[in-house]
């Protein structure tokens, strides 16, 4: 047995031998290729917290927790962005708020409020 | 796994609402605005459904003082309301600063400071209140 086998020659093998298959086996073999294509999919959309370090297996192939990571990471950006927004806005508006006292004294100042402004 | 669904619609939910917050403040039209409320506000009640929210909220921010004031007070107020709103946020903010420097002037002197300025007053309006005369040729 050839043990300098690499990543190519396995490629030729694999392609060899499915040539010699018959064409229900390779029905069946494109039908399962499918539904473990569409259970990869639903693996990695579905669980939230695959991100977790549980990263699932399917039919030997090890499903990528990027696209979940990816989703988080948009996800935590938004609230991060929401949160200062609102947070900057609230602020805005306490300050408004906090400078009502200064404002009513200079409004009903003995002095007029030229004397104030530029 | 429910929650992962669950927290799945709840995160943009939570996330849109949160940046909406401050759009859905929306403004206040006068006819909504309290008695007191436009009381106080009432020389800003032409203008005030074009006014934008954050001036609404400055303005309405000042109302909950009237009550506290004295008739001179409330009739000052009136009469600098307009000309307040026509100042830009800068020209308003360093208005506030000048002011809490001036309350920190020792009494005294800011008395002398505050008959200088009526004096100047009176004089402006005296100059004002004689009608220009041309010079005949």
């Amino acid at each position: 047995m050839n043990e300098n086998l690499n990543t190519e020659s396995i490629r030729q093998l694999l392609n060899r031998s499915s040539c010699r298959l018959q064409q229900p086996a390779l029905a069946r073999l494109r039908d399962l290729r499918t539904q473990a294509l569409a259970r990869y999919d639903e693996h990695v959309n579905a669980p939230v917290f695959a991100w977790t370090g549980a990263a699932s297996t399917s039919l030997g192939h090890t499903v990528s927790p990027h696209r979940g990571h990816y989703y988080y990471y948009c996800a935590a950006a938004v609230l991060l962005a929401a949160l200062l927004f609102t947070g900057t806005t609230y602020w805005q508006h306490v300050t408004e708020h906090d400078n009502s006292e200064v404002d009513i004294a200079i409004l009903t100042d003995d002095l007029p409020i030229d004397a104030y402004v530029d | 796994m429910w929650i992962d669904g669950l927290l799945r619609r709840l995160i943009p939910l939570i996330a849109a609402t949160l940046l909406c917050l401050p759009v859905l403040a929306a403004t206040e039209a006068w006819t909504e605005l309290t008695p007191i409320q436009q009381e106080a506000l009432s020389p800003l009640s032409k203008g005030w459904d074009g006014l934008p929210i954050k001036q609404q909220q400055h303005f309405l921010g000042l109302v909950k003082h009237y009550p506290k004031l004295t008739p001179v007070q409330k009739e000052r107020l009136h009469k600098r309301l307009e000309a307040w709103s026509k100042l830009t946020p800068e020209q308003r903010r360093r208005a506030r600063e000048k002011y809490l420097a001036f309350s920190k002037v020792p009494l005294e002197k800011r008395e002398q400071v505050k008959q200088m300025v009526r004096e100047q007053e009176a004089g402006k309006a005296a100059a004002s209140s004689v009608p220009s005369v041309t010079p005949a040729h």
